[in-house]
C-alpha cells in the first residue's frame, strides 16, 4: 500500500460512545499497532491496511460471485451451510484490489477499515459535537492511533482550533518524538499497560515494556496540564495477579499517579478472528471472576490509588 | 397436557413472571428485591398475570333496555338515561387487599361491547357464536391446547368460555343474550346507519377499493370515536358530584326555554344540561353500589384490619360519590372513578390522565405537610393505581384492537413540561410516580416526559433511571415542540400561549390541547390542568405510503389482488418528478375519499351516541351548554390524517430517484418486473414469516440479485446523507400542508398524525415488494422515523441528523423508537449520558425519542433476527463490534450478565 499522507485507515467511527472519555464521545478506531497482544479484541485494527473480512452471518449463498473474481485464487466454494466459501489467507492477506468485495451483493465481505481524509473526519466531529453534551469530545483509540502520527496530529491540530475535547488512547509503545508532537493538542490521555514484567510483556504483547514505562515517566515528568489515567487490561493467566497489581501499584505510586482503570478481559472480538480467517488463542476463555478484579483493586485503594473497575468510572 | 392456571399464560408466551417490555426470569427478580412492587400491589399484580381478559354483557342489556323504552326521547336525554341504568346496575366486586376500587366490569380484567356502536361483528359471527355456545363441554382438553398466543387475551373458546372479539371470554350461557343485545342494534348502531349515509359520498367505491386494498386500514367513527386525548379531573375534584348536579339544575333553570341569542342551538342546552343531571345520578348510585358492597364484605370479615380496610373503602366511596375529596387518597378513588366512567360510557383506548402528578400535587402537598400521609403510602397507592389501569382493557373490533393497538389501551401519564407562568412543572410526586413505575412495571400507564430545558437534572436522571428497566418507558416528547403545533393548531380557536403550557400527550403520543382551571382545596388556590380538547387520531386513520407508492407504480392496480383502487393515471413516469405528481394526486384522493365517509360515520355518533360525561369534565361544556357534539369544548380541531410506513416510502423514493433517472443502472419496467416478482424470494406468506431475516430465495439463477443489491445499496434514511434526507424533508413539507386542506365534521383543518402504532405489520403484510429492496409482505418501519431495520449504519447521532431535517412542530407528532445495547447505558454514568443524547435529540427540534435498553427479549430476538438489529453494538471500553455478528455462546453469555445485571 502506498503511503497515504493525508489519509488515516480507520477500522469504525463509534457515535455515542460512553466508556473511553468523560461524558458522551465520538470514538474513532485507528488501523494498525506495534504490539500483538494475544488477547486483542481489535484484531482487524492490528495492520496499517486493509484486509478481507468474511462474515459468513450474512452470506447468502449466491452463485458465489466472489471466486471468479478472486485475480489470486484464493476463495473457493466449501459445501457448508454455515461457511460457505474459504479464503486461502495466505494468497488473501497480500491483495490490495478486494475485487471480491464489489460483487458481494449481500455484504458478507469487507475489508477491515476505510480511509478517511482530515476532512471526511471532521465533518462527522462537526456534526456529532452537538449531541456530546457537557465534557464530551472525541477519542482516538485503534489499534495504536499513534502508528498514523501524521494523520493523527492533523486531526489533533483541527480539533483543538476548533474547540474539540480530544481524547487518544494509546499503548505509550511509540517513538518518544511522536508523544512530544501530539501532547499539546491532548486533554486526556488513556495509556494501557499490560505487564510490569518485561519478560512477560514480551510474552504477552511481542515488545518488552521498558519505552512504554519510560514514555509514561516522561509524560508524568512534563507540565503537560492534562489527565493521564492508566488503563490496564486484566487478563486471566496473564497479568491477573497480585504480584503484578503491587508492582504497577508501586510503579504508580513512584511516579505520582493515583488513579488505575482496570478493565476486565472479554472475549467479544471472537468472531472478528473468525472473520479474518485467524485463529484466536483466548477464544475458549472464561471471563475473569469478580472477586479476582475486587482482590486486585485492594492491592491499588490500599496503595491510596483510586481503581476503577471496567465501565465504572467517575467520568 | 393438563393444565394449571399458571401454565395457561406459560404456554402462551407471556409467563408469570413477565414485565412490560420484556421477560425478567424469577432468578433476576428476586435479586432485584429494592425494586419489586410493595406485597399489596404484587399480589394484584400477579393476580392479573392469571387473570383472563374477560367480557361482561350486564352494561349493553341495561342501556339497550332503558334505550329502547325512551324511543322518541330527545336523543341526548335518551342516552344519558340508558347510561345512566346501565351505571346503576354494574355488579360490584372488591377484592382483598385493594385500596383502590372500582373497574369496568365485576370482572377483574376486562371490558363489554357497544352494539350501539357496531354490532356488525356479532351478528357476522351469530351462527358460529351459537354453536360454540351450544356446544357441549366434554371436549374442553383439546380445545385448551389449541389456545394460542397472547397472554391473558382468549383468542379461541374453551371450557365454558367462548371466545370473542379474539381477545375476550365470555361465559357460555351469556352468548345468547350478546346477541340478543346486539340484533336490537342492527340498523341502528353507528356502524350501519352511517354506512348507509356514507354511499352516498360520490367517491364512495374508491373508499371501499381503498379499504379493501389495505391503503387504509379501519374507520374512524364507530371503532373507537373517542380517546387519544388527555382526560380532566377538575370539576370532580372542585365541586363533587352533588356540587356538580346542583350547578346542572341551576342552568336548568337559567336556560329553559331561552335560545339567547343563538338560534341553532340555544335550545338544546336545556335537555343538555338534563342529560348532566342524569349520568351524574347513574355514576354516583353506581358508586354508592361499591360502597354497599365493601360495607357487605367488612360484615364478614373476621381479619381485623382486612375488614378495617373495607370499612375504609366504604367511606371513601361515600364521600367520592357526594363530595370533593380533601385528602390524597380520596383524591385518588375520585380520579380513578371518572377515569373508569369516561371509558365505560363509550369504545376508548388512550384516555389520557394527562400530567396527574401535577394535578394530584395539592393533595400531596397539604397531607404531607400535616402529616397525614408518608411517601411510603403515596408509593403504595401509585403502584395500586398501575395495576389499575393495566387490567383496563379496551373492546372494539378484533382487527383494532389487535392490529393496530396490539391490546394496548395507551393511558399515557404525562411529567414535566412547564407551569401557567413557564417555570418547570415538575415536582416530587411526579419523581414518586416514576419510582413507583420503577417498582411496579406494568404496562399501564406508561409514562411520558415533555422535556424541556427547564426541568431539573435530577428529576430528568430519575427519568432516565426509568428508562433502564427496560420497560421503554417514559418516552421522551419535545415540549417547546409540542407548544409550538398546539399553538399553531389551535390558535385561530383562542389558545394563548400561557393555555399552550398545559399542553399533554394523549394515547400513545398525541399532542392534546388542554387548560389551566383552579382548584380551591383547604382555602389555597392551585392551577391544575386537563384536557380541554377533542378526541384525536380520529379523522383519517393510518394511510399507507409504500401501498400507494404501489398503485402508483403500477397504474392504480392492486398487485396484491389485481384490483384497480384508483383510476388509472396512464402516465409514462418518465421523471422522478412525474412519480411525485402523480403519488401526490392518488394520495389527495385517498384523503377526500376518506375524510368525507368518516366525517359521516362521526356525525351519526355525535347525533345518537354523544358523550355526556366526558363532555361535561371538559371545559367549556358546563358552562355552554353544549356538549362535544355542539362544539361544547374550548378545542375542536382535533381531527387527523395518519400515514404509516413513511421511512419505506422514502427510501423507495431515493432508490427510484438513483436507480433509475440518475444512475440509469435499470429501467423503471425492469425495476417493476423485479418488485413482482419479489426479487426471486418466496412471498412472506409462503414462508410463514413476516420477518425480514426469514424469507426464503426461490429463484436460484440470480437474476434479480443485482438490482435487489443497487435497490438495498441505494442511499437509506438515517445516514446523514442528504440525498435520503432531502426527499423526507419535501415529503414532510408537502403531507404536513396538505392536511390542512380537509375539513372535520366540526369545520376545523386537519393535520398529520405520524405513528404507526401497530399498523406497519399488517399494512406490509399487504404490500408487495419495494423499491428500497423490502420483500414483499415483510413488516414496514416501525414509528414515523425509526430507521428501517438494518439501515442505519452510522450510529445515532447520523440517524437524528437524518431525523431533523424538517420541522417537527409541523405535525401532531413523529416518532423515534431507539435500540440501545445495554451496554451503552451502564451507571450513573450511563445515565448522565443517555441523558445528553435525548437532550441533544431534542435541542434539535426532534419530537419524541424512547428507548429500547436491558431486554434481554430483544438481545433474544436479536439472535434470531440478525438483519433487524444491523446496527446494534455492545459497548465495552476500547471495543468495537456489532450486538450480531457476536457468536451466539458468547450472545448468551452477554444475555445473562445482562438478566443479572437488570435494573
Amino acid at each position: 500500500m502506498h503511503a497515504h499522507d493525508s489519509k488515516g485507515l480507520i477500522f469504525d467511527i463509534q457515535g455515542h460512545s460512553i466508556h473511553d472519555g468523560p461524558g458522551t464521545r465520538t470514538l474513532v478506531f485507528l488501523s494498525g499497532c506495534p504490539l500483538r497482544c494475544n488477547w486483542c479484541s481489535n484484531p482487524e485494527g492490528l495492520w496499517l491496511r486493509q484486509r478481507l473480512m468474511y462474515k459468513p452471518l450474512y452470506c447468502k449463498n449466491c452463485s458465489a460471485r466472489c471466486v471468479p473474481r478472486c485475480a489470486k485464487g484464493a476463495a473457493r466454494v466449501v459445501e457448508s451451510a454455515s461457511r460457505p466459501i474459504i479464503f486461502d489467507r495466505t494468497q488473501c492477506d497480500g491483495c490490495d484490489s478486494m475485487d471480491c468485495i464489489e460483487v458481494c451483493y449481500a455484504r458478507a465481505l469487507q475489508p477491515s477499515g476505510k480511509w478517511y481524509t482530515v476532512d471526511d473526519l471532521m465533518r462527522v466531529f462537526t456534526r456529532d459535537r452537538c449531541y456530546w453534551g457537557s465534557g464530551g469530545g472525541i477519542t482516538l483509540t485503534g489499534g495504536e492511533p499513534l502508528l498514523q502520527q501524521e494523520f493523527v496530529l492533523r486531526v489533533l491540530e483541527r480539533c483543538h482550533d476548533t474547540g474539540i475535547a480530544t481524547c487518544v488512547e494509546t499503548s505509550a509503545c511509540v517513538p518518544r518524538t511522536v508523544l512530544q508532537t501530539v501532547l499539546p493538542y491532548i486533554q486526556w490521555l488513556f495509556v494501557d499497560l499490560k505487564h510490569m514484567e518485561s519478560a512477560k510483556h514480551q510474552d504477552g504483547t511481542g515488545s518488552g515494556n521498558e519505552l512504554i514505562l519510560d514514555n509514561i515517566r516522561w509524560i508524568r515528568g512534563t507540565n503537560w496540564p492534562g489527565r493521564m489515567v492508566v488503563r490496564m487490561p486484566v487478563v486471566p493467566g496473564f497479568n491477573d495477579t497480585v504480584a503484578n497489581a503491587e508492582a504497577t501499584a508501586g510503579f504508580l505510586v513512584d511516579i505520582g499517579l493515583s488513579e488505575i482503570n482496570l478493565l476486565p478481559f472479554h472475549r467479544l472480538g471472537t468472531t472478528k478472528y473468525e472473520q479474518l480467517g485467524m485463529a484466536y488463542e483466548y477464544a475458549e476463555q472464561a471471563a475473569l471472576s469478580q472477586s479476582c478484579l475486587e482482590r486486585l483493586a485492594v492491592v491499588y485503594r490500599d496503595r491510596a490509588i483510586t481503581c476503577y473497575l471496567g465501565a465504572d468510572t467517575p467520568f | 397436557m393438563a393444565r394449571t392456571l399458571t401454565q395457561i399464560p406459560e404456554q402462551s408466551g407471556t409467563p408469570i413472571h413477565s414485565q412490560a417490555g420484556g421477560r425478567a426470569s424469577e432468578k433476576a427478580v428476586d435479586r432485584e428485591v429494592k425494586k419489586e412492587p410493595c406485597p399489596r400491589a404484587k399480589k394484584l399484580r400477579d393476580l392479573y398475570f392469571q387473570t383472563f381478559s374477560s367480557a361482561s354483557n350486564e352494561f349493553p342489556y341495561w342501556y339497550t333496555r332503558r334505550y329502547n323504552q325512551l324511543e322518541g326521547e330527545i336523543p341526548v336525554v335518551r342516552r344519558a338515561a340508558a347510561l345512566k341504568e346501565a351505571f346503576s346496575h354494574l355488579t360490584p366486586t372488591i377484592l382483598p387487599g385493594e385500596l383502590l376500587v372500582m373497574g369496568k366490569t365485576h370482572h377483574y380484567r376486562g371490558s363489554f361491547p357497544m352494539p350501539w356502536l357496531s354490532e356488525g361483528y356479532y351478528m357476522a359471527k351469530e351462527d358460529e357464536l351459537y354453536k360454540v355456545a351450544l356446544a357441549k363441554g366434554s371436549s374442553t382438553v383439546d380445545e385448551l391446547s389449541q389456545f394460542g398466543n397472547g397472554g391473558g387475551n382468549v383468542t379461541q373458546s374453551f371450557g365454558n368460555v367462548v371466545s370473542i372479539a379474539g381477545k375476550f371470554g365470555m361465559r357460555r350461557e351469556e352468548i345468547p343474550a350478546l346477541l340478543r343485545t346486539a340484533r336490537e342494534w342492527v340498523g341502528k348502531s353507528v356502524d350501519d346507519l352511517g354506512h348507509k349515509y356514507e354511499q352516498m359520498v360520490p367517491a364512495y367505491p374508491m373508499k371501499e377499493a381503498v379499504m379493501r386494498a389495505i391503503v387504509c386500514m379501519f374507520d374512524s367513527g364507530f371503532t373507537l370515536p373517542q380517546g387519544r386525548e388527555v382526560i380532566n379531573y377538575y370539576y370532580p375534584l372542585e365541586y363533587g358530584f352533588d356540587g356538580l348536579i346542583h350547578m346542572a339544575r341551576e342552568k336548568k333553570a337559567e336556560v329553559a326555554g331561552r335560545a339567547d341569542g343563538d338560534g341553532w342551538a340555544g335550545m338544546n342546552r336545556l335537555y343538555n344540561y338534563e342529560a348532566v343531571v342524569l349520568i351524574l345520578e347513574g355514576i354516583q348510585s353506581w358508586i354508592l353500589n361499591y360502597a354497599k358492597e365493601a360495607r357487605r364484605l367488612a360484615d364478614f370479615e373476621t381479619e381485623p384490619q382486612q375488614q378495617r380496610e373495607y370499612r375504609d373503602i366504604a367511606q371513601r366511596l361515600d364521600s367520592v360519590a357526594h363530595s370533593k375529596p380533601t385528602t390524597f387518597p380520596e383524591a385518588m378513588q375520585m380520579i380513578w372513578t371518572v377515569h373508569v366512567a369516561v371509558l365505560n360510557e363509550d369504545a376508548i383506548s388512550g384516555l389520557s390522565p394527562g400530567r396527574v402528578g401535577q394535578v394530584l400535587y395539592p393533595y400531596y402537598e397539604q397531607d404531607k405537610a400535616a402529616g397525614r400521609i408518608t411517601d411510603d403510602e403515596v408509593l403504595e397507592w401509585l403502584q395500586l393505581q398501575r395495576v389499575k389501569f393495566t387490567c383496563i382493557d379496551c373492546f372494539a373490533s378484533m382487527g383494532v384492537v389487535g392490529g393496530v393497538l396490539s391490546g394496548n389501551t395507551f393511558n399515557n401519564l404525562s411529567l414535566g413540561g412547564l407551569t401557567k407562568d413557564g417555570r418547570s412543572a415538575a415536582n416530587d410526586l411526579e419523581k414518586l410516580i416514576i419510582e413507583a413505575a420503577i417498582r411496579c412495571t406494568s404496562t399501564q400507564p406508561t409514562l411520558t416526559v415533555l422535556y424541556d430545558d427547564k426541568l431539573p437534572e435530577d428529576f430528568l436522571l430519575k427519568a432516565t433511571e426509568c428508562n433502564k428497566t427496560g420497560t421503554g418507558y417514559p418516552a421522551w416528547v419535545n415540549n417547546r415542540g409540542a407548544i409550538d403545533f398546539i399553538l399553531n393548531q389551535y390558535g385561530p380557536e383562542g389558545m394563548t400561549v400561557e393555555e399552550a403550557r398545559a399542553v399533554a400527550i394523549g394515547g400513545c403520543l398525541e399532542t392534546s390541547p388542554c387548560s389551566w382551571l383552579p382548584l380551591h382545596l383547604n382555602a389555597q388556590e392551585y392551577w391544575i390542568l386537563g384536557g380541554s380538547g377533542q378526541p384525536t387520531s380520529v379523522g383519517v386513520h393510518f394511510i399507507s405510503l409504500p401501498k400507494v407508492l404501489e398503485l402508483v407504480l403500477f397504474d392504480g392496480v392492486d398487485q396484491r389482488t389485481g384490483q384497480g383502487v384508483y383510476p388509472p393515471h396512464g402516465k409514462k413516469l418518465e421523471s422522478y418528478e412525474e412519480i411525485v405528481a402523480v403519488f401526490q394526486h392518488y394520495f389527495r384522493l385517498t384523503v377526500d375519499c376518506l375524510t368525507t365517509t368518516n366525517n359521516i360515520q362521526h356525525d351519526v355518533w355525535r347525533k345518537q351516541n354523544m358523550a355526556v360525561f366526558n363532555s361535561l369534565l371538559k371545559p367549556d361544556c358546563l358552562l355552554k351548554g353544549h356538549l362535544i357534539n355542539e362544539l361544547g369544548y374550548r378545542y375542536n380541531g382535533t381531527y387527523n390524517v395518519e400515514s404509516c410506513g413513511t421511512i419505506n416510502l422514502v427510501n423507495s423514493l431515493a432508490a427510484i430517484k438513483k436507480l433509475v433517472f440518475d444512475d440509469q443502472a435499470a429501467s423503471l419496467e425492469d425495476l417493476k418486473r423485479a418488485l413482482s416478482d419479489n426479487f426471486g424470494f418466496k412471498t412472506a406468506l409462503e414462508v410463514g414469516s413476516f420477518s425480514l431475516a426469514e424469507q426464503e430465495r426461490k429463484d436460484e439463477t440470480g437474476k434479480w440479485d443485482r438490482i435487489h443489491y443497487l435497490c438495498l445499496t441505494a442511499p437509506k434514511y438515517g445516514n446523514d446523507d442528504p440525498y435520503a434526507d432531502t426527499i423526507l424533508k419535501e415529503w414532510e413539507n408537502w403531507f404536513c400542508r396538505m392536511c390542512h386542506d380537509y375539513e372535520s365534521l366540526y369545520a376545523k383543518p386537519m393535520y398529520a398524525c405520524q405513528i404507526s402504532v401497530s399498523t406497519h405489520a399488517p399494512m406490509g403484510t399487504a404490500t408487495i415488494a419495494t423499491p428500497d429492496g423490502r420483500l414483499s409482505g415483510t413488516t414496514f418501519a416501525d414509528a414515523s422515523l425509526s430507521a428501517y431495520p438494518g439501515t442505519d449504519r452510522n450510529g445515532p447521532y447520523a440517524l437524528f441528523e437524518s431525523a431533523t431535517v424538517w420541522d417537527h412542530s409541523m405535525s401532531q407528532n413523529s416518532q423515534m423508537n431507539l435500540k440501545l445495547h445495554p451496554t451503552a447505558v451502564q451507571g450513573m454514568q450511563g445515565c448522565k449520558k443517555l441523558l445528553a443524547l435525548t437532550q441533544a435529540y431534542m435541542r434539535k427540534g426532534g419530537f419524541h425519542i424512547q428507548y429500547n435498553i436491558v431486554d434481554s427479549k430483544m438481545l433474544r430476538d436479536a439472535q434470531q433476527n440478525p438483519d433487524s438489529y444491523r446496527g446494534l453494538m455492545v459497548r465495552v471500553a476500547g471495543f468495537t463490534q456489532y450486538w450480531v455478528e457476536i457468536g451466539k455462546p458468547i450472545q448468551d453469555e452477554v444475555i445473562a450478565r445482562t438478566e443479572y445485571e437488570a435494573l
